[in-house]
């Protein structure tokens, strides 16, 4: 009996992988312009043994590093990058599409590898999340030369002298890390944060209180670099790493660089491990474990190092001293003494709480595409999109629920705006909303430019310092139209609010592209994983 | 046409020749003694004695296994999906007793390896502990006092009571989640015989559960593997864990296996054994009858000695030679002479409960 039912089982996922193979053939032609055949944010080499990897964004810098190791192997790696707590949902996934996972810290790996499938997990570097704040101002609050707490910088943040960036709590490693040093400090430095303490009214209050002078957050920590060098802010928290690179770059463009501030208590360490997923191909096993191999080198563990990250067993060498500048507060020799994270029950109600109560709330515009172009997939694509974030269910599974009292505007367009329709908070009027959304008919030409426009006009009825704003565009992108009107929108606002992008259908990424850049905001590409683009424009606002 | 008569006689041969050569491939590729592949889980600290290329070797020639193996921890593994595989193979009793009371007795079992629990810290926590009596030396080893190290981790004394001004937060040592993983579950153990002054049964066990619940809810998140829990110990620096529980073997192995690294931070990593401290039992537990080949194997003298010289797991060959200067390991006791039986299962099994 036994014996059958697993020929049976065997049988079905014989059948399952079939149609998953037709499923990934059929996605793959259909696979538009400007993506690379591998698929994957970057591809470095070409053929031999492909390794996916799933990274976290601040990986990024280390591409050289594995563009050389690819070509000169002969092997493929193509890297993915997200945050790292959707590293630890994919893991959390039946099937795991990757043949390694590479997060901020290994904490991710333990709350994720609920299928014991990662092994050869190995530290590539140490890097502590720090905050880096315009060297002038750093001198200004007294925090050059002297021992600094969570504290300190929460007083001068309160006291209005301060502002910061940070990336979402609940999508990245590094946002996450200075979040929960910051419950600490309001706590009163418990030896660990517990439950009853979350529920502590004051430090909704408190929390709520800092969080309203977060610049903006992103959902990754290489984006919140390039995000900070693009615009005009006091100051981010971010990786020592990244706290370099961002100085670098602002002293080759002549700008004030940052200063290192280690809070003593509300330190956190990303140690960045890479994990091979073991999907039983001794052939991918082994080409993980010579890559690895090779990152862990001697030679190599010197030139990560000479990224600003700590490698190695002996901290910083004599020589790469010269990249963790005392002038700009780092302090290579520090003893890096970080605050216990919480068990994982506790840190995921943390994690809970920033986003239905703690987080500024935010105030989204929605101009969606329902133009003659949608017509079929595109329209039925970004319905479902919708759905994943306003249905609170759907919304929860990935930290993406509204707060109480956060607000959502739809603006229909095809042609011209077809409507608006504004819901608060995170009941009744949300599942309203989606019930228009899903009955919006399909049909007409298209002009998102003036949808954007007619967001940003209503825009101005909100006071927008109590808001995260943003204006979330869903489209193929073909407009007809033109920017004028929008630029002259959006400099009568006169607010820094982000446009973002989401493509569908037989989209073409030009027209809102150029939106992107006008606005500091970002294009996502909807067609090859609708549900993850879609989050990460929610991380980000 | 005259040319198809000459052919069978020529095909005759190339046939020959083919199955000749599929002959000879087929013994250079193994014999027809395909070597049969165990798959099973493993806790973390063994992996190296699996990947080792002598002991493979050992496996596939004279015993014509492979072991093919996916990472756990030793109580995880136990309420994992089994289906498939051939073995377990945790770093405790504890363990093949909590696999007993869920499906019986298995095909067959045998405790292959062992080694002590032991703590590992650096030079300057060292001093420091030294300097606050908890920790003494003996004939060149350290032995961290049980009682008084319980009794500070109880007040919650902090490190910049203790002089270390540069450490954040109150002393604590890290372990692995005692719900999951062995060598946290082992110190939990440890400390319950400590509180109770003689092994924590059933009974004695039920007053000292809040203090190790007040113990552990101090430690927050815990790593559920002790292999990434000592990587984090050496790559992370002092700061980051000044302190952790592990096994005696897994600084052994690595000063072998990374002598350049070794020689570089050796000075600055100082193992203590608890006193008293408690044998971790690697214990091989054969889910079916292909499974129970992997014991043969692991016993098989060879085995048993690279499994001591070159990953520090202590079997017969151990504590026979001049060890201290084989590993490089200075603080290596000779034998672990004070020892405790780790909590029979019924007294484990509360402490697992109190501290999920």
């Amino acid at each position: 009996m036994n014996g059958r039912k697993k020929l049976l089982r065997s049988g079905v996922w014989r059948l399952a992988a079939l149609v998953m193979a037709a499923v990934l053939a059929l996605g793959l032609a259909g696979c538009g312009a400007g993506r690379q055949e591998a698929g994957g944010d970057d591809v470095f080499g070409s053929g031999g043994v492909t390794l996916r990897i799933l990274s976290g964004s601040e990986n990024r810098e280390l591409a050289p590093i594995l563009e050389r190791y690819a070509r000169e192997k002969g092997v493929t790696i193509v890297m993915d990058y997200q945050g790292s707590l959707d590293i630890m949902r994919a893991l959390q996934a039946e099937e795991t599409p990757y043949d390694a996972v590479w997060p901020a810290s290994s904490l991710w790996i333990s709350a994720g590898d609920t299928h014991h499938r990662v092994k050869h997990a190995q530290s590539v570097s140490v890097t502590p999340v720090i905050f880096g704040i315009r060297e002038s101002l750093a001198r200004q609050l007294g925090f050059v030369g002297r021992e600094v707490s969570v504290g300190d910088i929460l007083a001068a943040t309160r006291a209005g002298e301060l502002s910061f960036c940070m990336t979402s709590a609940t999508q990245s490693n590094s946002g996450c890390s200075a979040y929960i040093g910051f419950l600490y400090a309001m706590l009163g430095s418990p030896d660990v944060l517990t439950a009853d303490a979350l529920a502590e009214p004051a430090l909704a209050e408190e929390m709520q209180a800092l969080l309203a002078g977060v610049d903006r957050s992103s959902g990754s920590s290489d984006w919140l670099k390039d995000l900070f060098l693009a615009g005009d802010y006091d100051a981010m928290v971010n990786y020592e790493c990244l706290i370099i690179s961002a100085n670098r770059e602002l002293e080759a463009q002549g700008r004030e660089t940052l200063y290192a501030v280690y809070p003593y208590d509300g330190l956190s360490l990303a140690d960045s491990p890479l994990g091979y997923v073991d999907g039983g191909s001794e052939e991918k096993e082994q080409a993980f474990l010579d890559l690895q191999a090779y990152l862990l080198s001697g030679e190599v563990q010197d030139e990560i190092q000479r990224t600003g990250r700590r490698t190695g067993y002996e901290g910083v060498s004599e020589e790469n001293r010269e990249v963790f500048r005392a002038d700009w507060g780092l302090q290579p020799d520090r003893v890096l003494s970080p605050i216990r994270m919480p068990a994982s029950d506790v840190l995921f109600q943390c994690l809970d709480l920033y986003q239905t109560s703690f987080r500024k709330p935010s105030l989204t515009v929605y101009c969606l595409d329902y133009s003659g172009s949608m017509e079929g997939e595109g329209s039925s694509q970004l319905v479902d999109a919708m759905a994943q974030v306003l249905i609170q269910e759907n919304a929860a599974r990935h930290f993406l629920q509204a707060s109480q009292s956060e607000v959502n505007i739809v603006i229909p367009f095809a042609s011209e705006p077809l409507a608006a329709w504004a819901a608060v908070g995170n009941g009744a009027e949300l599942e309203a909303l989606y019930a228009q959304v899903e009955s919006q008919p399909v049909g007409g030409g298209t002009d998102l430019y003036a949808a954007v426009a007619q967001g940003l006009q209503l825009l101005e009825g909100y006071d927008l310092s109590q808001y995260t704003p943003a204006v979330i565009v869903m489209s193929d992108g073909m407009s007809g139209g033109s920017m004028d009107g929008f630029l002259a929108a959006y400099e009568r606002l006169g607010q820094d609010v982000p446009v973002f992008s989401i493509l569908f259908g037989e989209a073409d990424p030009t027209q809102l592209e150029e939106l992107a850049r006008a606005t500091n905001g970002r294009v996502f590409d909807g067609r090859e994983d609708l549900v993850a683009a879609f989050r990460s424009v929610k991380g980000y606002n | 046409m005259r040319a198809m008569k000459a052919k069978p006689k020529v095909i005759g041969f190339v046939l020959l020749l083919a199955v000749v050569a599929a002959a000879a491939i087929y013994l250079l590729a193994g014999g027809g003694r395909r070597p049969a592949a165990l798959r099973g889980y493993v806790g973390g600290e063994k992996i190296g004695v699996l990947e080792d290329e002598e002991i493979a070797g050992i496996f596939r020639n004279r015993y014509g296994l492979t072991l093919d193996y996916a990472k756990a921890g030793s109580l995880d593994m136990v309420t994992a999906d089994l289906s498939g595989q051939d073995f377990l193979f945790p770093s405790s009793q504890t363990a093949l007793e909590y696999y007993q009371q869920l499906h019986g007795q298995p095909a067959k079992s045998e405790i292959v390896f062992n080694t002590p629990l032991v703590l590992y810290t650096r030079r300057p926590v060292l001093q420091a502990l030294a300097g606050a009596g908890l920790v003494r030396e003996e004939d060149g080893c350290c032995y961290m006092d049980m009682d008084a190290l319980a009794d500070a981790l109880l007040e919650g004394v902090r490190w910049a009571d203790l002089g270390l001004e540069e450490l954040y937060g109150p002393l604590a040592v890290s372990t692995t989640d005692p719900a999951k993983s062995n060598s946290g579950n082992m110190f939990a153990g440890l400390l319950a015989n400590v509180l109770c002054g003689g092994v924590a049964d059933a009974a004695s066990v039920q007053d000292v559960l809040p203090r190790l619940q007040l113990i552990f809810s101090r430690l927050g998140y815990m790593e559920t593997s002790s292999s990434d829990l000592f990587d984090q110990f050496l790559k992370t620096g002092m700061g980051a864990k000044p302190l952790v529980a592990g096994y005696e073997s897994q600084l052994l192995e690595f000063a072998v296996q990374n002598p350049e690294d070794w020689a570089a931070i050796g000075d600055d990593i100082v193992m203590i054994y608890p006193s008293p401290t408690v044998w971790s039992a690697h214990v091989f537990i054969a889910l079916d009858e292909a499974g129970a080949a992997g014991i043969d194997a692991l016993m098989d003298a060879d085995v048993q000695r690279l499994a001591w010289e070159k990953h520090g797991f202590r079997t017969a060959v151990s504590g026979t030679g001049d060890d201290a200067a084989r590993f490089g390991v200075s603080g290596l006791a000779r034998q672990i002479t004070r020892v405790v039986p780790m909590p029979a299962y019924d007294a484990m099994d509360q402490i697992i409960t109190a501290l999920s």
